[in-house]
Formats: C-alpha cells, structure tokens, sequence
C-alpha cells in the first residue's frame, strides 16, 4: 500500500496501472483494504440470507416463525427470540433475516439487468461510433432525465399486486442510463488504446476484442457500476415501502421499517424492530460502499489522498 | 455545379472557420448557398444555440411520450375505480349509466386505444399548455391543482437547497484548504456518509428526534391548524416551525454531495502555478482562498447542482410524503392513489421540463461565463 501511495504522491497524473500485459484482467483492484472490507461484509450479509430457511426452521422448531401469533407481542430480546418479536407476534430476527434475502435479490436483480441494458448500449454506442452512437446516446440522455421515483409510485400505488422484482426491474429500465454513459466513456479511451489496435491488427473480430480485451479491463469498471445501480435500486423500493407504498406481499427490509413506524414501535420502546431492519439495510449500504469507493479510487488516483488517508 | 465548385465552397467554410480574419464579402461569394445554410455557417454561436434548442424540443418530446405510454401501461381504469368509491361510499344501490362513463371519459381523455389518447393529450397539450381535468378535484385542471400545491415545493425546495449549495461550498472550500487538519478529514467522512444516504432516512430520523423526542419542531403538514393562512406573523412562523424538518433533510444531503464536489475541486485547483504566485506575491492566505482559488471552483459546483436536480426532485417527493408536506410531491402520492392520471402526468413532466430547462440554459450560458468552455464560440473569438 505505501509503495502505491508513494508512486500517486510522485506523479498524481500518471494513470493508475504500471505498463501492464496486453491481455488478461488486472486484478491489483483486489488488494484495496476497502475493496476486501466490503466484499466481506456483502458475503456475510449473503451467506446470512441465504440461510434464512435454516435460521427460520431452527427458530421455528417445526412450527413456522413468520406465522402471526408464533409468540407473544412486541417482546424485547430474550433467549427464546433473540431479536424480540413484532406487532402481530412474528419472530424478528427471522423476519429480519428473510427480509434482508428479498432486499439483497432485488437489488442484485435490478443492478445486473440495468448494468446489463448499461453494458450492451455503452459497448454498441462507443464501440461502433458514427449514427449509432448519435443515437444511443440522445435516447441516454433521454432517459437520464425521467425521473424513476415518480414512476415508481404511480406504478406501485396502483397495481397493488406487483411483486417487488417486477418494481426492481422497472426501476432497471429506468435507470440505466447513468451507467451507460460512463461505460461509453471508458470504452471511448479503451478503444484507442494500442493492445486494441494489436488485436484488430492480429485479425481479431469485433465480438473478441469486446470480450477479451476491452471487458476484462473494465471489470472492476463494471461492477462498480452494478454496486452504484444495485444501492440506488435497494434504497428507493425501501423508501417507497417505507412510506407506505410499496407491495405488501413479499417481506423485505423497508415493509419492516414500515410496520415498526406504523405499528408506533418507537414510542412503545420496541427497538429492535425498528433499528434490526435499519441495520441490515446499513450494512448493506456499507458493504457496497466500500467496494465502490475502493474501485471508484482505483480508478481516479487522486481520490486516495482525498479520502484522507 | 461542377465538382471544384463544389470543392471551393467547402474550401470557403473551411477558410472562414479557421480564419475568421476572411472578409465576409468573400464568405458571401463562397459560403454554402441558401441563406439559412449561410447564416449558420456564418454564426457558428447562432448554429449552435439553434441545434442546442432542436436538441432540447425533441429530448422533451420524447421525454414527455415516454411517461405518457409508462403511465398508459398501468393496469385498471381510472373512472370505474373511482365510480365504484362513490357507489360503494355515498350512493348504495345506485350505478352510473354507460352514457355517464363515456362522457368522462372523453373529458379526461381516456376514450380510444392508446395511440388516439396520446395524439390528443398532445394537441392540448401543446396548443393549449392544458393537461385535462384534474380526478382528484373535479372540475379543476390537473395544471390548475398543481399550481396551487407548486408554491409549497418551490419554497421548500429553493430554500433549502440554496441554503445547501452555498453552506457545501464554502464547507468544501475551507475542508479542501486545509486538507491536512484532522478536522477537515473528520468533516469529509462525516459528509462522505450523508452524501449517501436516502432523503427519507435523514427524515426518519428528524421526526424521531426534533419532533417525538424533543417536541421542539411539528412533524407535518406546512402550517398549524391553529392559524389561518395570510400575511401575519403567526402564519409565518407556523410555517417555518413546520418547514424546519423537511428543509433540513434536504439541507444535510444536498450539502454533503456539494461539500464533496467543490473539495474535490479545490484539491484540484491548489495546485496550480496562479495561486504559487500569489502566494510568492504575499497576498493573505484567506484573500488567496476567496479570490483566487474559489472563483474558479464555482460553475463546476452550479454544473454538479444542476445536473443533480432530477435526483433532488425525486427525493423531494419522498420527503414531502413522510412529512405529508402540502407540496406537488405529495400531491402525486395522492394523485396516483387515485390514478389521477393527468396530475400525475402534470407534476412527472414539470419535473421533466426543469431539469432539461435548467441544462438547456447552462448550456447556453456557461460558455458566455467561462472561456474555457467554448463548443463553437472559439472559432469565432478567435
């Protein structure tokens, strides 16, 4: 780390990776302390939901704990439920534990499928250039600029019975643009660069130059532009259901934080349903944080003085 | 036209870009024929600023079509639904006739399949700056019920986020001058953490704290129930009492993201050679800051902040909601409970319209404010 910092501190405009080998991924992205950090907690926050069945059955004990009236009241934290219970008698640290699966899923959903749309319309438009590119990018810049949050309410509000990855998928399609644009701008300077011009000249087609030489090089690129769409996709589904305007049929972090406002939890002194759910979500959010952060400074070295290390 | 002719007028547009020394009596003879055609290549600004404004007509066309056919798609017929509230809560027994629902549906402009609709929402559109009827308030316009909840959101939002850009801007200066202090560190990740987090939160937690804990500040609505609307001075200061909260989430995000950008900025300004001889001149630290350093960090900032408005607005929306704030984000809540749909398609378009307004127009001026922005303006100047 100090020899990175000390080679930034000697030259802050010099692109952040030594001469490297023409193909293959750089991996050096891995060895940043917020890049592991972040990765870490997102896997624990995975293998936790993932495991939410088991964690339901354990506590359950052959009887279901997201039944209503499984236990007594709005309970405090005992040994018999470890996060207390909620309004109607659910066990909250399963409902946590399930709500934080469906959160993780919609945002894993919305950020691949508008990563995805970002990815295909950053690779048409910057790679082939001329009219297509015109085009691609008005219809962005088109896009950029509907706000998703009004639609989202209207959609939601109305159609009740919509399940929460038909709303993430529809914040996706709505929300691409951001990240179109700034992988077009990346794969404008990669296209120029000389290992493209070798593989162009080695007779390589379009299709292998955009899988084995610009992608790997724009993984990291990639996937903090999934960790930006997945964050914004998981906070407006927790801010329309935290509201009150969310789907009710599937349990997820926001109808939680929902039914703890609603059901007045605070002033009855029942805190773990309102702070459980607020820091699963918190967890959430600093895990992407980290990575995108930590990509983000990889990306532009300046930023690693700048977040004041 | 014989081919060198044709070579000459391009020699010609190319001489009078690169040359603007060329006398116009020449460009006349060997410009583009047409006077349009010539005019524009002439006035390479009045070109730009014409395409800049196509560019802007057919963004808001399609901007406007595309909420328009996403609103469309929303399953359920607005009349029946709301027929079936009457019936079900005022009128037991009695039903609307289909010569009724018809009628209605012609005045809000849902008769016809979608593409019929959507030709004559733009015909009013356009020719008459009308949305419809509003669903909600009957027989108020949809522009006319937006209008009176408008001044509400203006005030809020302006306010606050005026307040924010400039309380982020010289908190990002002083935070990126003294970029070494353990303050300054602490005041970044501080910021770096709210910049983050959702409107609604920061919201959450104001009520729980200003308003349940310590019942210092009311948590909804804009005004007590107490006082009447009008020039006085408990009307004003129920309304600011109210609109304390609201302005403050808005407030503390806003200026975290503005904090961030303009330290950003700083950083990359103080390294340049004009502050060095500044300094060598001995001029005070602070003077260097104000007049040399933060001049420059400015239309970056307005950029960020009005390229960010689109975001700001829907996070407004959220907000007005939790604090059940009488502005037009509220009013789309209710509008789409009711799937009031020319409302809904009335505040999603001026939301639109703003924020495109607003590149538009920085688009136009900022070249005016900055010399080194210059699209086609340097071919002219020189």
């Amino acid at each position: 780390m100090t020899a990175q910092e000390e080679s930034v501190a000697g030259a802050p405009d010099a692109p952040a990776v030594a001469p490297r080998r023409s193909r293959g991924a750089n991996w050096r992205y891995l060895r940043n302390g917020k890049v592991i950090g972040g990765f870490s907690i997102l896997v624990l926050l995975v293998a936790l939901g993932a495991m939410h069945g088991l964690i339901a059955d354990w506590i359950g004990d052959g009887s279901d704990p997201l039944e209503v009236g499984f236990g007594p009241r709005m309970q405090l934290p005992s040994s018999e439920h470890w996060l207390g219970t909620d309004q109607v008698g659910r066990d909250e640290l399963a409902l946590v534990v399930t709500g934080l699966w469906t959160s993780l899923q919609v945002g894993a959903v919305a950020g691949l499928v508008s990563t995805g749309i970002g990815i295909v319309v950053a690779f048409l438009s910057g790679y082939t250039g001329g009219w297509v590119d015109s085009l691609l990018s008005a219809i962005t810049d088109i896009f950029l600029v509907i706000p998703t949050i009004p639609l989202l309410i209207a959609y939601s509000a109305f159609a009740k019975e919509v399940h929460l990855y038909q709303l993430g998928i529809i914040l996706a399609l709505f929300s691409w643009a951001a990240a179109a644009r700034a992988i077009r701008s990346n794969v404008l300077s990669l296209r120029s660069r000389p290992y493209v011009d070798l593989a162009r000249v080695s007779k390589l087609n379009n299709l292998e130059i955009i899988f084995r030489e610009l992608m790997p090089n724009m993984l990291p690129y990639l996937v903090l532009g999934f960790g930006l769409s997945a964050i914004g996709a998981i906070f407006a589904l927790v801010g329309l259901e935290v509201i009150g305007l969310g789907p009710s049929n599937v349990i997820d972090l926001g109808l939680l934080i929902n039914s703890a406002v609603s059901s007045g939890a605070l002033s009855l002194g029942v805190w773990p349903m309102f702070l459980a759910p607020i820091v699963a979500i918190a967890l959430i959010f600093v895990g992407l944080s980290l990575v995108t952060l930590g990509l983000e400074e990889f990306f532009n070295p300046r930023l690693r003085r700048v977040a004041g290390e | 036209v014989s081919d060198a002719g044709d070579a000459e007028v391009i020699l010609g547009t190319v001489a009078a870009a690169a040359n603007p020394s060329v006398e116009k009596s020449q460009l006349r003879v060997l410009g583009p024929r047409g006077r349009v055609r010539r005019t524009l290549a002439t006035h390479p600004t009045a070109a730009y600023v014409v395409r800049r404004f196509l560019l802007y007509l057919v963004t808001l066309w399609a901007a406007i079509s595309a909420t328009f056919f996403f609103f469309r798609m929303i399953p359920g017929d607005p009349i029946r639904v709301f027929l079936q509230n009457l019936q079900q809560n005022h009128l037991y027994g009695q039903s609307a006739g289909d010569e009724v629902i018809k009628e209605y549906s012609s005045q809000f402009g849902l008769d016809g399949n979608v593409f019929e609709q959507y030709w004559r929402f733009m015909q009013r559109l356009v020719l008459h700056g009308d949305f419809g009827p509003s669903l909600l308030n009957y027989p108020k316009s949809a522009q006319g019920v937006i209008a009176s909840s408008l001044p509400w959101t203006i005030g809020l939002l302006v306010i606050s986020t005026a307040l924010a850009w400039m309380l982020g801007t010289v908190l990002g200066a002083l935070a990126g001058w003294r970029r070494d202090s353990k303050v300054a560190a602490g005041i970044t990740y501080v910021s770096l953490s709210l910049s983050h987090i959702p409107y609604y939160f920061v919201a959450l937690i104001m009520i729980y704290l200003f308003s349940y804990k310590l019942g210092i500040f009311p948590s909804s609505y804009a005004y007590g129930v107490d006082v009447a609307p009008g020039f006085s001075f408990g009307f004003a200061r129920s309304v600011i009492e109210h609109g304390m909260l609201p302005a403050l989430s808005i407030v503390i995000v806003v200026a975290a993201e503005c904090l961030l950008g303009m330290r950003q900025q700083m950083i990359t300004v103080l390294g340049d050679d004009y502050l060095m001889l500044a300094q060598a001149k001995g001029l005070h630290p602070y003077r260097i800051l104000r007049r040399y350093a933060m001049p420059n960090c400015y239309l970056p900032q307005v950029t960020r902040l009005v390229i960010s408005l689109g975001v700001v607005f829907g996070g407004n929306v959220l907000v007005e909601q939790v604090f059940t704030y009488p502005g037009i984000g509220h009013l789309l809540v209710q509008a789409s409970q009711q799937l009031d749909l020319n409302v809904m398609m009335g505040v999603t378009d001026l939301g639109v319209f703003t924020v495109l307004t607003a590149t538009f127009v920085m688009d136009l001026v900022l070249p005016l404010l900055d010399p080194r922005i210059a699209y086609t303006r340097r071919s002219v100047a020189g």
